[in-house]
């Protein structure tokens, strides 16, 4: 994995797929999060490490946790 | 399970296999990992450890009704899980640690911050879901909490003083409720808590205030034996975080993902030693492993022991071998190399720390080491799955692995400086109480290879027995033989009649109960003690007298001392006036063999336990008792002193 994995958002999709098991389609992107049943805010705690082992860089955690669809979540990581 | 191949590494090759987590995702995409359940713990031991915490997560989703329909004898482990701050981000690592044993983690997760009243209430959980141990999580806000701003030490002395007191009086309400095993830990004192305070003397003082609080926690443990503190001080002297401030904020996750995995790697130990799975024998290599160079061109002065860098580093790899020795580990070698002349340089090398006396067996050979530890296994008479074998060979480890993947295999490697660490890195001794059966455990075994000797020097068996003189006594136990006594339930599967595995508290609370008790079996012969190997749960009522459970451990079958101890208890039965007995078999697949041993000593099937279709129970009728076999001596004591 490596720093261009989450350069896109299909690339984000198969990062929650590999890291948490989440398998999203693209138009699962706008759902909000709690119509996600595989989805859990524990989930976001993990995310915010693998995301920062996969960039190198700082995730804003607080606007992480702000987000209400993985499409923000994907902008939060992606800045 | 055709998809999966196992890869054997080749000499030289990495030891681990970072191909295994596509295998566990593809799996896991395809619907299939619940079906595969079985083959999750062979890959586990190949997943390169950065790796385990994506592992866990897939883990954490699988269906686990659908697993348990594929696989019925996948054990089940219900944790309930509380604490001080969010508990949940230990379920995904606490699942990956249970799967790496073989287990299947059922979590009953709290809500944030309800640890008090969970211990302190009823404990409302369902039947079958009564947890096999409560995880009490704390952290250092269990303490600040109750600090008020601005704080001097003063504060958070008094803070922890009532905090303690409450989770001793939280604890108590727990173990007296008979909740089973409950599980809290130290709390690390945080950088930035002793940092808010400049002055260096009153820093000094919250770090002895804050360990008396850890003291105070620990020593909980003592009147409580049902009570284990984990001490996370040594795990994050590893190196590893104990807070993130973002997610303990933000999230109110204040121990951090590192300190929780390591937290899980050792309730994954934890866990296996209350089921009674702990592990007995540490099979060691030689060469690169005990000691540096090769035997056979070094020659027994040439290898690096004791002395120069690497020589001190195999010494200390010694004595921690040695160590874990001391406390009934069982050591043995298998090592491809001429004996006589490994024999030598256990005997003759200045530097050995670890003798010829010290290992219940010494496989030196040129054969492939599964085979030597299948010999190992068979004449110790204990099972592979208590296996731990070390060596520096990728090739052997990876070959062991593969041909014996119940073994858990510990690879070191050409650095022996890391030896004691890598071995060290997971708990495969661990279990909660240590007993003089656990110490004495070596002795034990050198003692029966001398009994070997003796029987096969003899002729018929009946001489055998005959000549053993050994010696039974029955009586009530004493107050430090219970621990034992738990151990037997746990870990005794052939000669137990009845299976009911009991922790501590529950066999203290057996014994302690009127019109119940507990009788133990010693056993001795001219060889030596046997120690505890038995014991009986009776109960009593006006009619007759109860056999709830037997059990007896298999290092002692074949002797007619389970005749002899039926024989003393229904003799007691008579005298004491009871009209019959009644005992009860619980046909387990381990134990069929023993499904007549009621029958054979003159019981009549009279139907099945009231609560339990699956239990038979037998009746004696008091008349025409078996007598205990001539071989042996019996002493008998029915009361306590």
């Amino acid at each position: 994995m490596t720093a261009t994995a989450i350069a896109d958002a299909a690339g984000f999709c198969a990062l929650l797929e590999d890291e948490l098991g989440i398998r999203l389609a693209p138009e699962d992107l706008d759902r909000p999060l709690d119509e996600v049943a595989e989805w859990d805010s524990v989930h976001l705690l993990r995310l915010v490490t693998v995301v920062e082992n996969v960039t190198g860089r700082r995730v804003p955690v607080a606007d992480l946790l702000e987000a209400v669809t993985f499409q923000q979540m994907y902008e939060v990581v992606r800045a | 399970m055709t998809t999966i191949t196992t890869n054997t590494p080749s000499a030289g090759g990495s030891w681990q296999d970072p191909e295994v987590l596509r295998t566990l995702r593809d799996l896991y995409a395809a619907g299939r990992l619940e079906a595969e359940y079985p083959s999750v713990r062979p890959l586990l031991a190949r997943l390169p450890e950065r790796q385990l915490p994506a592992a866990g997560q897939l883990l954490a989703r699988l269906d686990r009704d659908d697993v348990v329909r594929h696989h019925a004898d996948v054990p089940v482990v219900t944790v309930a899980v509380t604490g001080q701050s969010t508990v949940a981000p230990l379920v995904a690592p606490l699942t990956a640690e249970l799967a790496r044993h073989g287990l299947l983690l059922d979590p009953v997760v709290s809500p944030y911050g309800s640890y008090l009243a969970d211990l302190l209430g009823p404990g409302g959980a369902e039947p079958d879901r009564r947890p096999t141990l409560t995880l009490c999580l704390l952290d250092a806000h269990t303490v600040f909490e109750e600090v008020p701003l601005p704080w001097r030490v003063e504060d958070v002395e008094a803070a922890a003083r009532s905090r303690l007191a409450l989770i001793s009086r939280a604890v108590r309400a727990h173990q007296d409720g008979g909740r089973g095993p409950l599980v809290l830990n130290t709390v690390p004192l945080l950088h930035r808590h002793a940092r808010q305070l400049v002055d260096l003397r009153s820093r000094a003082r919250l770090g002895i205030v804050w360990r008396e609080f850890n003291s105070g926690l620990l020593a909980l443990a003592e009147e409580h034996p049902g009570l284990i503190v984990v001490d996370l001080d040594p795990l994050v002297a590893q190196g590893t975080p104990a807070y993130e401030p973002r997610t303990g904020l933000y999230a109110k996750a204040r121990l951090a993902e590192g300190l929780l995995a390591s937290y899980a790697r050792d309730v994954g130990h934890l866990v296996t030693g209350l089921l009674g799975r702990t592990r007995k024998c540490l099979v060691l290599d030689l060469d690169g492993t005990l000691w540096g160079g090769v035997l056979g061109e070094d020659g027994v002065d040439g290898v690096e022991l004791g002395s120069g860098f690497r020589g001190e580093a195999f010494a200390e790899f010694q004595r921690v071998v040695a160590q874990l020795g001391s406390q009934g580990v069982l050591l043995a070698v298998s090592s491809k190399n001429d004996d006589a002349k490994v024999r030598e340089a256990l005997r003759e090398h200045p530097s050995m720390l670890l003798r010829e006396e010290d290992f219940v067996r010494v496989n030196a050979n040129w054969s492939a080491k599964h085979d030597n530890l299948r010999d190992i296994a068979e004449r110790v008479g204990i099972g592979l799955d208590s296996f731990v074998f070390v060596d520096d060979s990728t090739f052997e480890c990876g070959l062991v692995r593969e041909q014996l993947p119940q073994v858990a295999v510990v690879h070191v490697d050409e650095e022996p400086a890391l030896h004691p660490a890598a071995l060290l890195a997971d708990g495969w001794f661990d279990l909660p109480v240590l007993t003089d059966e656990d110490r004495e455990r070596a002795a034990r075994y050198r003692t029966e290879a001398r009994r070997q000797e003796f029987r096969e020097d003899t002729g018929s068996y009946q001489d055998y027995l005959d000549g053993l003189g050994i010696e039974v006594t029955v009586r009530p136990p004493e107050p430090a033989e219970l621990s034992r006594v738990s151990q037997l339930t746990l870990r005794t599967n052939q000669f137990h009649l009845a299976p009911e595995r009991l922790q501590l508290p529950q066999v203290r609370e057996w014994a302690e109960r009127p019109d119940r008790g507990v009788l133990v079996v010693r056993a001795r012969d001219r060889f030596g003690d046997h120690g505890l190997v038995g014991a009986v749960f009776w109960r009593r009522d006006a009619e007759d007298l109860h056999i709830d459970n037997y059990v007896l451990s298999c290092r002692v079958f074949s002797r007619g001392i389970e005749s002899a101890c039926l024989a003393a208890v229904l003799e007691h039965a008579a005298a004491s006036g009871a009209h019959g007995a009644l005992a009860r078999h619980r046909p387990t697949p381990r134990n069929a063999a023993f499904a007549s041993f009621y029958i054979d000593h003159g019981f009549v099937p009279t139907g099945v336990a009231p609560e339990d279709p699956a239990t038979v129970v037998f009746r004696h009728a008091l008349r025409d008792i078996t007598p205990a076999p001539a071989h042996l001596r019996l002493h008998t004591a029915f009361e306590e002193n």
